[in-house]
């Protein structure tokens, strides 16, 4: 739809993405490290076996979830940052219904938990949408702060009325029934078939957001929510049910987590997966295919990231560093590229009027 | 002088004389304000050079020009609201007391200074709480204090009623002869720069189209300068259309409505409103037409009263249910409410019809090529000027974003019709444009709000007129049977209140 944006945006994106990587190349050298040999075995650590590729998918899911579920809210113009906390409720809520119906069929098992986890996340998330919608409170406040509440909550319940009483675990849940847990596509990789459901959540959410007369309305409700009130769309409506779905998503990301890969409610469940998504979707401002890709290429850096660390002894925070970088060079990006047109034309309009007063 | 890509002042040369009004008019966008920017310094030129009082200017900061005598007074006032009348005047160089401002030798200042120049303000009262003519005067005030001999007032009756218009002129006169004072007036209505400048300049597209003597020009051949072709601008025929026996399309009933402050606003309205008839409100800003209309729309709850489209109320309806009911909507400020900035022409002429058949399956999946057609058909429907259907609205000109809203709710087809300041800021060949376009939905039998605080729009396309003063009407006329003056009298709180 903005396609007369999208060279000079994609432009910018590339120069960014190559001078943090140059910036990361000199603080190797800085730091005596031969930087080629760094990004080869980042490289490497990514994609270098068949493991590594499967935990570089993993990531990338992850991510690439996270993402979509920052913007979808904010294409209706709320920033969820409270997917954290979503993702935590996601997750305990399909570890007690994964545990708790044990013996069930996972046909219904799993089911039942994935629908657990979204109505876990959604309603966490419609609460402040609510507040906002109905009483005008600032969302970013309220989101921030039902994180910790989420987070400790998890923690309570981790270490008091949920605690497992099987032996050697020593702050968790009990046990999902092993016939629930999704399938290894890669031995001993991280990736497993909950990667088929984030394609197709993946893609669904581009539809929506790109195609349907929702992903229409949201937009407008985003971009100026006095024009789409006016317009009769009920803005709040669809502010509230995207904030939902973001929150669902990002249920789901914990159930996937649980079912996936530690087969019960841990309260190290995720590494403030949602801030890595977030930052993700900001990026690429927000937009849904951009997400995807950008999935990838930070999936690939933060699995390579670590393996560098371990082969090479570059620290992997390195990885942070560029991602902070991009994303610096990105929220500049506006401002540059306005700079460097005005000037191009004040060059220009001289010039004109020169040849003009010569004639 | 140049924004990016556009030459706004295009090889402009002007002398202004010591002791005269000078007006500067021409079309938004002909580069007039551009022009007095570069002479204020607020922006530089990319070639050429300003000389004030026999000195070239060089550095293009508005501190060089307030050094040189030439003072600005801005569309939008520049006061801190919370002050008073003396501390905005003093702002910047307030005598002090120690590390204190000094309060009482401030007013004594403001008082020399009203007493010198002759106009009339309270040193005490509170910005915030005088009139929106009062807080001009301060502006002015303010740049004299700095030594200001030469004015630039940009659209300065632009926020004024007729009276506090009469003042200002009468102010400027005053201090012309007086003082020997030099007056830029920017502006577009034309009757003004008759009636107060000895010269008048016409820019049109960034070039100077022509210097005249006041006292050698008329409205008229002023009028074919700005545009470059004659322009019509003289009443319009109003076939009759109104049969008396329909039932009315809309029933305003005693309405009252509530201001965001939580304040009465609208304090008790009624009126009816036929088919085929175009009823304009003439009101001084801020008399709660504004939320008279949010009320009828539904965009703002009626406190009191009731609004019926047909026999339906629309007590408790949405905005799209109202609009469901066959009311279309152009509201009075585009950029917040008519538009969105960002999305492009296609998709804000698109709105309110996403979900029809033809533009979408089963009201989900868009239909891009077929919204795409549409538009494009509409965009040359309404002869709207720009890069075209794909380019963010808010890249067009005031008067092409405004066309974008009424060719989309015109478009709706709806028997009622509620417009709000329809041409503001608009160029005169778009509002010609605009007019037709309501006259014809007028003829073809639409029931029409119009609310404008131009007169002259509301003279030439009204069949009756509702004054309103603070929340209330005080009279109805028939347009041909009314002076201004008078009119403007009862918009003022004149009259006794009126039965509508």
């Amino acid at each position: 739809m903005k396609r007369g944006h999208r060279p000079d945006y994609l432009l910018a994106l590339g120069v960014s993405v190559g001078l943090a990587l140059l910036l990361g190349a000199g603080i190797m050298a800085l730091t005596g490290h031969p930087p080629l040999e760094g990004y080869q075995l980042m490289l490497q650590g990514a994609f270098g076996t068949p493991r590594a590729i499967g935990n570089t998918l993993a990531k990338a899911a992850t991510l690439c979830l996270t993402g979509l579920a920052t913007a979808i809210a904010a294409q209706a113009g709320i920033f969820n940052v409270g997917g954290e906390g979503q993702l935590y409720l996601g997750a305990m809520a399909s570890a007690v219904v994964g545990a708790k119906l044990a013996g069930l069929s996972p046909w219904l098992g799993v089911p039942l938990a994935l629908l657990a986890a979204m109505a876990a996340g959604g309603v966490y998330a419609w609460v402040p949408a609510m507040l906002k919608v109905k009483l005008r409170v600032n969302e970013v406040i309220t989101t921030i702060l039902l994180n910790s509440a989420a987070i400790y909550f998890c923690t309570y319940l981790t270490n008091g009325p949920l605690k497992t009483m099987e032996r050697g675990i020593s702050s968790g849940t009990d046990a999902i029934d092993p016939a629930f847990m999704f399938e290894r596509l890669i031995r001993r990789s991280s990736l497993t078939e909950s990667i088929f459901l984030t394609a197709a959540i993946a893609f669904l959410v581009w539809y929506v957001m790109r195609k349907t007369t929702a992903g229409f309305q949201m937009k407008l409700t985003g971009q100026n929510g006095r024009f789409a009130h006016y317009s009769g769309i009920r803005s709040d409506r669809l502010a509230v049910g995207s904030m939902v779905v973001s929150g669902a998503i990002c249920g789901l990301v914990g159930m996937f987590e649980v079912f996936g890969l530690h087969g019960r409610f841990i309260t190290t469940v995720s590494n403030e997966f949602y801030y890595d998504g977030m930052l993700v979707a900001m990026i690429v401002r927000y937009n849904p295919l951009g997400i995807i890709l950008m999935s990838l290429f930070f999936g690939a850096m933060k699995i390579g990231g670590s393996a560098m660390e371990l082969n090479a002894g570059i620290p992997s925070s390195l990885v942070v560093i560029i991602q902070s970088i991009i994303i610096f060079f990105m929220a500049a990006e506006q401002g540059i590229v306005s700079a460097l047109r005005a000037r191009h034309a004040q060059r220009k309009a001289a010039q004109t009027l020169r040849k003009e007063a010569q004639e | 002088m140049q924004f990016p890509g556009v030459l706004a002042n295009d090889d402009v040369s002007l002398d202004i004389r010591k002791g005269e009004v000078f007006a500067l008019v021409g079309e938004n966008g002909a580069g007039k304000s551009t022009l007095m920017n570069i002479l204020y310094g607020m922006n530089a030129p990319t070639t050429g050079k300003v000389i004030v009082k026999g000195q070239e200017m060089t550095r293009f900061s508005p501190s060089e020009a307030i050094a040189r005598g030439v003072g600005m007074v801005h569309q939008h006032f520049m006061l801190t609201p919370s002050f008073t009348v003396a501390q905005n005047i003093t702002l910047g160089r307030e005598p002090r007391r120690g590390v204190f401002s000094d309060l009482k030798k401030a007013n004594a200042i403001v008082e020399d200074l009203v007493r010198e120049y002759g106009l009339k303000v309270n040193p005490a009262d509170r910005v915030d709480e005088i009139s929106v003519g009062l807080q001009q005067r301060v502006e002015i005030l303010k740049t004299l204090h700095r030594g200001a001999d030469v004015l630039i007032l940009d659209e300065p009756t632009a926020v004024l009623t007729p009276q506090e218009t009469d003042d200002l002129f009468h102010v400027i006169r005053r201090i012309v002869r007086e003082k020997r004072m030099t007056i830029i007036i920017i502006t577009h209505k034309l009757y003004e720069v008759m009636a107060i400048s000895d010269r008048v300049a016409v820019m049109r597209a960034g070039r100077l189209v022509g210097v005249e003597h006041t006292r050698d020009v008329n409205e008229r051949a002023l009028a074919s300068m700005m545009v470059g072709r004659e322009v019509l601008l003289g009443p319009m025929a109003h076939p009759p259309v109104v049969n008396a026996e329909d039932a009315p399309a809309v029933t305003v009933e005693n309405v009252q409505v509530l201001d965001d402050r939580g304040l009465p606003a609208v304090r008790g309205i009624s009126f009816q409103l036929r088919r085929g008839e175009i009823l304009g409100i003439a009101g001084i800003e801020g008399n709660g037409q504004s939320q008279l209309v949010e009320a009828v729309t539904a965009l703002r709850p009626l406190r009191g009263g009731d609004v019926r489209i047909g026999a339906t109320s629309i007590r408790g309806l949405t905005p799209g249910q109202v609009r469901a009911l066959g009311v279309a909507h152009v509201p009075e400020d585009r950029l917040k409410t008519g538009v969105s900035a960002p999305a492009d022409v296609t998709d804000n002429l698109i709105v309110g019809r996403e979900k029809q058949k033809q533009f979408s399956l089963m009201g989900v999946h868009m239909k891009r090529r077929a919204i795409r057609r549409y538009a494009q058909e509409l965009f040359s429907r309404f002869d709207i000027r720009g890069a075209g259907v794909d380019v963010p609205v808010g890249s067009l000109s005031g008067g092409n974003m405004q066309k974008v809203v009424v060719a989309r709710e015109f478009a709706f087809d709806t028997p009622v019709l509620v417009i709000s300041q329809p041409t503001r800021g608009v160029d005169i060949g778009a509002m010609e444009a605009i007019h037709q376009f309501i006259m014809d939905k007028r003829n073809s039998g639409c029931a029409i709000l119009l609310v404008s605080a131009d007169l002259d729009e509301l003279y030439r396309l009204s069949d009756r007129l509702l004054t309103i003063y603070e929340g209330r009407v005080t009279g109805e006329f028939i347009p041909s049977a009314i002076e201004k003056a008078e009119l403007s009298y009862y918009m003022t709180g004149g009259g006794k209140e009126a039965e509508a």
